[in-house]
């Protein structure tokens, strides 16, 4: 008994270094009893969305607590934070992520040569740890820390695919997310410059007098943190990089990269934007309002790049663009009802994004198509896939009873509440659009006629299938019965917001 | 009848279909007997539960359950009033019809284990508009119909089908847009979705002006009205004959359900007149009635033709609900009940003739009235009613209607509804006269006498459809005839209890 509250005390540390452990141990087992390796890891995920839960359970019971690295107290040591919004984060990444990795033991038999699959879980691992960890920390180094492992383990498990492609995809990513993160270790720096402080609220009160005596310096950092977020999360125009990385991809790769490594840097921008920074400093500096913009041209332009795609992964790759825009709308709009609908945007879309990519891996692991021309009539074959896409269409578009329809309600009243139906309309609009980019597919792989004789079909492994199920019912549930969800995110709002 | 009863039974009718969609689903896959049998005895068992709500009904009771809360504030809830009421019954006793005229209709079509299905399904939805108890839930059941529908308009899978039912599925998807624009200002603005809370908005704002086009769009393209109605002739016609009754028929007066709770339950009529919107839906209404006929004029494809006069037609219905008072109202709504009559009766006699004769142009008609006497003799007093000629019910409603604009002193709309009298008859006599008394265009049987010498004018023998197809279309025709003359005349009354209840909240 003891050792369990022992272990509940310190479960923020031991979840994110668990998975470090465990990535660590991956290659070894690889070498040593290869056939262990994918349990062990589904072990570890396992236990980290158990830990996850746990979090959430006690972040309910008794809100927002603060977990000191080594007992050392800030300004000295590191502190985790765990609010509402970092338990929530967590949950949505390891249920998802563990789904991802169920999938992923099916795909990557093909997807990838024999000798690099032990590695490809050290890298799936640590950047679950990465994450993890950085929607718990508070600290703006540490936070710098998990955003370089993340962004190296993201390129890391693009690139283990070794074709040419995928070489220059990972590569461009590379070089944009290094800048990224040049920008943010530049805007820590001078915010530590100004503050002396690395602690996220410590900051915040310190940039209250600060702010005044060096309003540049402030301006600079502050526009630095847009620009590394906006390139780390594709928000338009950061997002070149995006469609490459992400379609070209191993599938579950593009599953994480989409469904839930863009997101982090939202939620941590998020964190900043609340924690690190004094409200009257959002009044001096229009940086929500830019965001605003941004993320309504991501919304629009997504969609209209996603419009002309012929290859399916890059479709749904340049959808991310627009989806995450969403995200960013919820935060910018600055109203707490807003923020639900951006926060909920960010599961929701984690379900759909991850099985839709799912969903385009199975089609290709079955038959090997890969351009949209070539999907006619294969619903015949893979009936309950494209059951999937279609119902996670829908749910892009925002058809009630499925989950993305209750983002749009929020987001829709987050900006009739601060006054500025226009945003309302954007949503509208960028619905209709999704709708010219979804719906023909699937009316072409159920009704159009197989033009294509050559085309043999796989049969698909249920390991591959199940997950795609369980978010197809996720997607369903979160549409009837939000509740659960959207509960716990109004008191991270109102945390957030008071 | 206690008022537990009466929700669960309000839940059966709207819940029970939508259920049993997946039974069928998964039966159809095995037995396609057991697929229509379990389709025709769930169209049966709504329209009994709905049958059996006739005196609470009536009675003027308006009962709210609501069933479980989405997010705080946004329920899933039932209402019955006697408007509900009214469509709910229609609805459910047009589809039974359309159901058991599908058993043989679709007997030798592909496909079957979609079709029965997503016909079920679409009931449940169609019940679930008519008897939701907030716009919500009412915009949740109205995108569940319209988009699943959809598979009912591609049904054939033809190029042609294919490319309508894009359309469809696009100005589908728009007008579920605008609803939701529409319900999502209500919301933030009045804190409530609810009906029977009497006028959300009780000033203009130009959110109200917002809230007011987003209503429109968004039900005034399901109820084809003008300049909207693009869609409508392209849909309708290619989808099965059945499906298309119930499309003509029944879904198209979702769209103007929606505009009637939107004028009643959203701005209240005192504001609506007040505002002049009033004016603004009247004038596209009568633009509506007098294209739609028009159009329906220069078309030579039988389906499409009425698809056209169905335009016109919900010309009629929104243009009665912009004039408040009872006999414009009851008018309104018994224009409802007669119009889906006539249309299904229409659309189900232009199947049979096209199942059994494969013929789809006007000008192949002639003669069809001697082969098939009951058919076109059904359509025959179906397009008299659509004329309005006494005593069928398309006269009584005609006739309300021009006393209630009379009474409210609009002449110009009598005039409208004349003309438009005039050109419906110019429209549906082409049909009808040389289907009876034309001759030329005998079936390849009946070549064969000619050949022979033996017959100068060809003899027509009567080879009718079979009898589950004739039985629904006789029904239907019955009641053209039944609704104009019966002296206790439920849906007259029906329409009478409602336009009380509209316009004093009681009756």
């Amino acid at each position: 008994m003891y050792a369990l509250e022992h272990v509940l005390n310190h479960l923020p540390a031991i979840l994110v270094i668990s998975l470090f452990v465990f990535a660590f141990i991956m290659p070894l087992l690889f070498i040593w009893k290869r056939d262990w390796c994918v349990p062990v890891a589904t072990l570890s995920m396992g236990l980290s969305l158990a830990m996850s839960l746990a979090l959430v359970i006690q972040v309910n019971q008794v809100g927002t607590f603060v977990y000191h690295m080594g007992g050392w107290e800030p300004p000295y040591g590191i502190e985790f934070r765990v609010d509402y919004l970092s338990a929530y984060m967590l949950l949505v990444l390891h249920g998802i992520g563990l789904l991802i990795l169920v999938y992923s033991i099916g795909d990557l038999k093909k997807e990838l040569a024999d000798r690099v699959i032990g590695w490809y879980y050290t890298l799936y691992l640590l950047l679950m740890g990465a994450m993890s960890g950085m929607a718990l920390t508070n600290d703006l180094f540490n936070l710098f820390v998990f955003m370089e492992i993340c962004a190296i383990a993201a390129c890391a498990i693009i690139s283990i695919k070794e074709d040419r492609e995928c070489l220059e995809a990972s590569f461009k990513y590379l070089i944009l997310s290094a800048m990224g993160t040049g920008c943010y270790l530049l805007s820590v720096a001078m915010l530590y410059m100004i503050t002396g402080y690395m602690h996220m609220e410590k900051v915040a009160v310190a940039l209250e007098t600060g702010a005044a005596e060096y309003p540049y310096n402030v301006l600079v950092a502050m526009s630095l943190m847009v620009v590394s977020f906006g390139v780390k999360s594709a928000l338009f125009p950061l997002h070149v990089w995006l469609p490459d990385a992400h379609a070209s991809a191993p599938s579950p790769s593009s599953a994480v990269l989409s469904g839930l490594v863009i997101k982090i840097y939202a939620v941590a921008m998020v964190h900043l934007i609340f924690r690190a920074f004094p409200r009257e400093l959002f009044e001096m500096i229009p940086m929500l309002e830019i965001i605003l913009w941004l993320s309504t041209l991501g919304i629009i332009f997504g969609s209209i790049f996603a419009m002309v795609q012929e290859n399916f992964k890059k479709m749904l790759a340049y959808s991310s663009i627009a989806q995450i825009g969403y995200v960013f709308l919820g935060i910018g709009l600055f109203t707490p009802t807003a923020l639900v609908g951006g926060l909920l945007h960010i599961l929701n879309h984690a379900v759909m994004k991850s099985m839709l990519f799912m969903v385009a891996g199975i089609i290709i692991y079955s038959s090997g198509i890969k351009r949209l021309q070539h999907f006619d009539g294969i619903a015949s074959r893979l009936t309950w896939t494209m059951v999937a896409f279609t119902i996670g269409g829908a749910s892009m578009v925002g058809i009630p009873i499925t989950g993305g329809f209750i983002s749009k309600l929020y987001l829709a009243q987050g900006a009739l509440e601060v006054e500025r139906p226009f945003f309302l309309l954007v949503i509208l609009v960028s619905s209709l659009l999704n709708a010219f980019y979804y719906f023909p597919i699937s009316i072409n792989a159920f009704l159009a006629e197989q033009k294509r004789e050559d085309i043999t079909f796989k049969p698909v492994l249920k390991s591959m299938l199940v997950p795609v199920l369980i978010l197809l019912a996720l997607i369903i549930f979160l549409g009837l019965n939000p509740q659960p969800v959207t509960n716990m995110l109004e008191q991270a709002a109102e945390m957030l917001f008071e | 009848m206690s008022e537990d009863l009466i929700a669960v039974i309000i839940m059966f009718i709207v819940l029970f279909p939508i259920f049993m969609t997946a039974v069928i689903m998964y039966v159809g896959q095995k037995s396609e007997k057991l697929c229509t049998a379990l389709s025709l005895a769930t169209a049966m068992a709504t329209f009994m539960a709905v049958l059996s709500l006739y005196s609470e009904a009536t009675g003027g009771n308006v009962i709210e359950y609501p069933l479980f809360e989405v997010l705080p504030d946004l329920a899933i809830s039932f209402r019955l009033d006697i408007l509900s009421y009214s469509l709910a019954l229609l609805s459910s006793f047009v589809w039974l019809l359309a159901t058991i005229y599908s058993l043989d209709y679709m007997g030798g079509e592909h496909g079957k284990e979609r079709y029965y299905p997503v016909l079920i399904f679409t009931l449940g939805s169609c019940q679930g508009i008519f008897l939701a108890g907030d716009f919500f839930t009412l915009f949740i059941f109205f995108e569940l119909m319209s988009l699943i529908a959809y598979i009912l308009v591609i049904h054939e899978e033809t190029p042609e089908a294919l490319k309508a039912g894009y359309k469809y599925l696009i100005v589908t998807i728009i007008g579920g847009l605008s609803i939701f624009l529409g319900v999502i200002i209500i919301f933030e603005v009045a804190g409530t979705v609810s009906l029977g809370q009497g006028p959300l908005f009780d000033e203009y704002s130009p959110l109200a002006l917002l809230t007011f086009l987003a209503f429109l769009i968004g039900f005034g393209i399901k109820a084809g009205m003008f300049p909207l109605h693009v869609w409508l002739p392209d849909a309708h016609p290619v989808a099965p004959s059945p499906a298309s009754a119930l499309l003509s028929g029944i879904m198209l007066k979702t769209g103007a359900y929606g505009l009637l709770r939107m004028i009643f339950d959203v701005f209240g009529m005192e504001l609506f007149q007040s505002l002049g919107w009033n004016h603004i839906m009247a004038g596209l209404a009568i633009i509506t009635i007098l294209l739609g006929s028009a159009v329906a004029l220069t078309q030579n494809d039988f389906k499409r033709r009425l698809a056209y006069s169905s335009v016109g037609q919900m010309g009629y219905v929104v243009l009665g609900m912009t004039v408040f008072n009872e006999y414009a109202l009851s008018g309104d709504i018994f224009h409802i009940f007669s119009h889906a009559i006539m249309k299904s009766t229409l659309f189900l006699a232009a199947g049979a003739v096209i199942w059994k004769t494969g013929k789809k142009k006007i000008s192949d008609l002639q003669g069809v009235g001697r082969q098939m006497p009951i058919t076109m003799g059904a359509f025959t007093l179906a397009a008299f009613a659509m004329i309005g000629i006494p005593p069928l019910n398309g006269f009584l409603s005609k006739w309300t209607l021009c006393l209630g604009f009379l009474e409210g002193g609009y002449t110009a709309y009598v005039i409208v509804l004349l003309v438009s009298s005039m050109l419906n008859a110019m429209y549906y006599l082409p049909i009808i006269l040389p289907a009876f008394l034309g001759g030329n265009g005998a079936t390849s049987h009946h070549e064969e006498d000619e050949r022979t010498g033996q017959a100068e004018y060809p003899v027509f023998e009567v080879n009718e459809v079979p009898l589950r197809m004739v039985i629904p279309v006789a029904i239907l025709a019955a009641c053209t005839l039944l609704f104009g003359t019966l002296p206790t005349n439920v849906p007259f009354e029906l329409s009478q209890y409602t336009s009380n209840f509209l316009l004093d909240g009681f009756f």
